[in-house]
């Protein structure tokens, strides 16, 4: 026994020493590092549980700077400890977290807002610290172009520089997969981003038992029904089946004119809406030019933060006659109808205009009256929603169903095992990837995949070493193999990220922005164009400042 | 006796402040600030440093303390931040649907266990005894969601005998509380789940039945009940059985106050809408008043039901016996 020990140790040392020899060698043509050792990288993830997909990407980027000679930890921790340490106190070398799609996102100015320099602060939406002064003139110009076209060259223009400077590596879009029942319904409507639990579905499904009721499985609960206080897009997807908004954007993301009949641009900060005649609310009440002033009035005098991005253009809404209503905007404001009166919903004044703080209503309390395609039915806290349809809605006609029913799961393998006893007839978000193939096997199942334009990326800290120099930045890039982590973490179904901006959303995507492919070699080769050097253990060492 | 129960029902207040004030420090230093998750939502800084004013967080802590002691006292927890709703209300909710999927499963368990843990010992040394105690190990180590996610498939999918989620099948009338669980669509779907937790619940009373009743066996009053031609069964169930029960009650008083809240991992795999889901929920969330409440409540039941549990052993037991002296046994 001892002397298999001894046997094995000398082994050990004789490797040991080989290796030492090896390394040295090998460090001899090279010169000695002058400057100090790169400090250590360390890279926040989430916990395996919570995204393993992102929690294993992890491991392979640190494999691959390692490579490079950087030492680099990860640390997985828990989700809103690391926004925590992210946006709070941006207190992190590199962080991978992600934007989800959400619909009014398809502009691009939320998603270019997050490298504007003027959004650094504590808490801010661009905790990286990313400042370029052209690309923050370009993002004001943007802003306040009105024209598309025009507008469009200003926000390729920018992602070019946002790519070359690589503040941050968006490191793949993932695909939308989810599944519905195809013996009860068909025609099902596919939305980037939204997957089918989109705002069309309900109008473009067709029964095909007599069960007219669609029913929908969800492990989302909204946080509140208080269109004055809810801040979650589980809240909102289900209240926008039951309040009208002055534009509703296409399957296709293109604004079709809806509670308006039509909609003038006045000027660049002038805009006039015609108001459709003949809505009514829910409650028989007929919808007016009031109402809609009062709704937009109302959402900016209580000050409901998670609008201010939306109504913070509008200095002033006038009603001037009875059918039209003019905005006045502070400053011209491009994603006005697109992204302004698309999510702004119409509240009908005889119900609110009597409540003076509407954050503060009870549960039971909070009104559910609105104008729009469906009514509100019921809503027991996580457990069961209905909505039936509107039969008075201009839009009614086009429904073929009665209503929805939307049943509450602990989780998604609850919604799951829903989807494959036939209790549900379609899921509101993705399937894990354990699921799909079992839902694939499955004959009364169809599976959809969608692209999605929210992303997930690595963001470094630009106020640390090394990440304040854009050429280390650039060779960390080279050094992240993006196609590695969708075939095999994400099994194919996503696409690999170059800019924040994806390109399912093909009008205001950029094609032609840098890409950095993985390749060792290449980012070796700019780390020591940046005057990098290496020790004989192989460690990065900083240039002499 | 009277004495007795007011120096018992100090403890108890002195034990409840301890636990307040844990929790309070507890869930504010150790869990992340509660308005994080609202940047994702794209609310600026300005903007968030509202919502933490509507919360009280801009407070300095010790004042926040005093407040949330006041408020404790008259039963006021609060309003939780993620739902905006009053505290109370949703625990209330919860807490019912939570007891009605445990209390019916405990009573199983602690009727079934005992009377099985008495079996065990009369035929020790036999293979029923050996397969008992085998099976009430395994169902006591098997993890509940896996045992769940078994039964959810067999029971569920393949036969598709029993629903496999929630309380009752959607849309239904109910206009209040006792309507929703009276109905033969309720029982369907409590029996899945209520057969997981007996699993698992059955195994510890068993166990501890049998091993007191080991050491009642060897005693010298139950070969005196022998020697008198009592039959082997009522020696078992009426003389010995009644001496071991004391570790039972205790457990049974433990598990109670726990069950209170609930049994997160079967909630979560049949999608019970209780009070475990709730709690696991606020903690993720760091809503710290709903978790506060939550956990204060769990707290509170289990110090009532071991106040119970003691002044029940007087009566289970003549030799135990609370004299000014303090208890002796």
């Amino acid at each position: 026994m001892t002397n298999t020990i001894r046997v094995v140790r000398t082994g050990l040392a004789v490797a040991l020493m080989l290796g030492v020899a090896a390394a040295t060698g090998f460090a001899g043509g090279a010169p000695e590092p002058e400057g100090d050792p790169v400090p250590e990288i360390t890279i926040y993830t989430t916990t395996e549980s919570y995204d393993p997909i992102r929690y294993e990407a992890a491991f392979m980027i640190q494999d691959a700077w390692e490579e490079l000679g950087f030492q680099v930890n990860v640390e997985p921790m828990e989700f809103s400890t690391l926004l925590q340490y992210f946006y709070d106190e941006q207190d992190f070398d590199a962080t991978i977290l992600g934007w989800s799609g959400r619909v009014d996102r398809l502009d691009p100015q939320h998603f270019l807002g997050t490298l504007h320099g003027e959004q650094i602060d504590l808490g801010a939406n661009n905790p990286g610290g990313y400042v370029n002064r052209e690309y923050d003139e370009l993002y004001v110009r943007q802003e306040r172009e009105f024209d598309p076209d025009a507008r469009r060259e200003i926000v390729l223009q920018m992602q070019d520089i946002a790519a070359s400077d690589a503040p941050l590596d968006v490191l793949f879009y993932r695909d939308e997969v989810v599944g519905y029942n195809n013996e009860r319904f068909e025609n099902f409507v596919a939305m980037a981003g939204e997957g089918i639990y989109n705002e069309w579905t309900p109008y473009e499904v067709t029964p095909l038992s007599d069960d007219l009721m669609l029913t929908i499985g969800t492990s989302q609960e909204p946080d509140t029904i208080n269109p004055l206080d809810s801040t979650s897009v589980w809240g909102w997807k289900f209240m926008r089946m039951y309040y009208d908004k002055l534009v509703r954007l296409t399957p296709d993301i293109e604004p079709e004119p809806w509670a308006a009949q039509e909609i003038i641009e006045v000027d660049d900060r002038t805009v006039d809406v015609i108001v459709r005649d003949g809505m009514t609310f829910h409650d028989g009440e007929p919808v007016t030019v009031e109402d809609v002033k009062f709704s937009f009035d109302y959402f900016i005098d209580n000050d409901f933060a998670y609008f201010r991005p939306f109504f913070g253009p509008i200095d002033s809404v006038e009603v001037l006659d009875s059918s039209t209503v003019r905005f006045h905007l502070a400053e011209p404001y491009s994603p006005f109808i697109t992204v302004t009166l698309s999510q702004i919903v119409i509240l009908p004044e005889h119900i609110w205009g009597n409540i003076d703080n509407p954050a503060d209503l009870a549960p039971d309390d909070i009104p559910t009256v609105g104008s729009g395609p469906f009514k509100f039915d019921t809503y027991d806290r996580g457990e069961y929603k209905a909505l039936k349809v509107f039969e008075d809605h201009f839009s009614a006609g086009d429904i073929a169903i009665e209503g929805i029913d939307y049943i509450t799961y602990a989780d998604s393998e609850g919604v799951f095992t829903a989807l494959l006893t036939g209790e549900i007839d379609m899921n509101a978000w993705r399937m894990e990837p354990g699921q799909i193939p079992i839902a694939e096997a499955e004959d009364h199942i169809s599976v959809i995949t969608v692209g999605d334009f929210g992303y997930y990326h690595m963001t470094y800290n630009l106020r640390r070493a090394p990440f304040d120099e854009v050429q280390v930045r650039r060779a960390l890039a080279h050094a992240i193999d993006r196609n590695t982590i969708i075939d095999v973490l994400l099994e194919g179904r996503g696409e690999a990220g170059y800019s924040v901006i994806a390109p399912i959303n093909t009008f205001w995507h950029n094609p032609d922005v840098e890409r950095f492919d993985f390749d060792l070699e290449r980012a070796r080769q700019l780390l020591e164009e940046a005057g990098y050097t290496w020790d004989a253990q192989g460690r990065i060492y900083a240039p002499q400042s | 006796m009277t004495r007795l129960i007011v120096s018992k029902l100090l403890q108890m207040l002195f034990t409840l402040w301890v636990i307040l004030t844990v929790l309070f420090f507890l869930f504010r230093l150790g869990l992340p600030d509660p308005t994080v998750a609202l940047v994702t939502d794209g609310l600026s800084p300005e903007d968030r440093a509202i919502v933490t004013e509507r919360f009280g967080l801009d407070r300095p802590l010790p004042a926040q303390y005093v407040i949330y002691l006041g408020n404790a006292l008259t039963g006021e927890f609060g309003r939780s931040f993620h739902y905006n709703a009053p505290v109370t209300s949703i625990v209330g909710e919860r807490v019912a649907n939570t007891l009605v999927l445990m209390l019916p499963a405990i009573l199983i368990s602690y009727t079934i266990g005992p009377l099985l843990g008495v079996l065990l010992a009369w035929k020790r040394g036999s293979k029923l005894e050996a397969g008992g105690i085998t099976a009430g190990l395994v169902l006591r180590s098997a993890p509940m969601f896996w045992v769940g996610m078994l039964v959810i498939m067999l029971f569920g999918i393949q036969l598709g005998w029993f629903p496999t989620s929630g309380m009752r099948t959607f849309p239904y009338e109910a206009a209040n509380f006792f309507e929703k669980i009276f109905t033969l669509d309720f029982l369907h779907h409590l029996i899945l789940p209520t057969i997981v937790i007996t699993l698992y619940y059955t195994g510890l009373p068993m166990l501890i039945m049998r091993n007191t009743m080991l050491e009642v066996m060897g005693e010298d009053f139950i070969e005196f009940a022998g020697a008198r031609g009592l039959s082997r069964a009522r020696v078992m169930y009426r003389h010995a059985a009644r001496n071991a029960l004391l570790p039972v009650v205790t457990q049974a008083a433990v598990t109670a106050g726990l069950a209170v809240g609930g049994q997160v991992v079967v909630e979560v795999v049949f999608s019970w809408p209780g009070l475990g889901l709730e709690m696991f929920n606020a903690v993720r969330t760091s809503d710290y008043p709903l978790a506060q409440a939550a956990f204060m409540l769990m707290a509170a039941i289990i110090l009532v039901l071991n106040f119970a549990a003691d002044v029940i052993y007087g009566r289970l037991d003549p030799r135990v016996s609370y004299t000014s002296e303090g208890a002796g046994v």
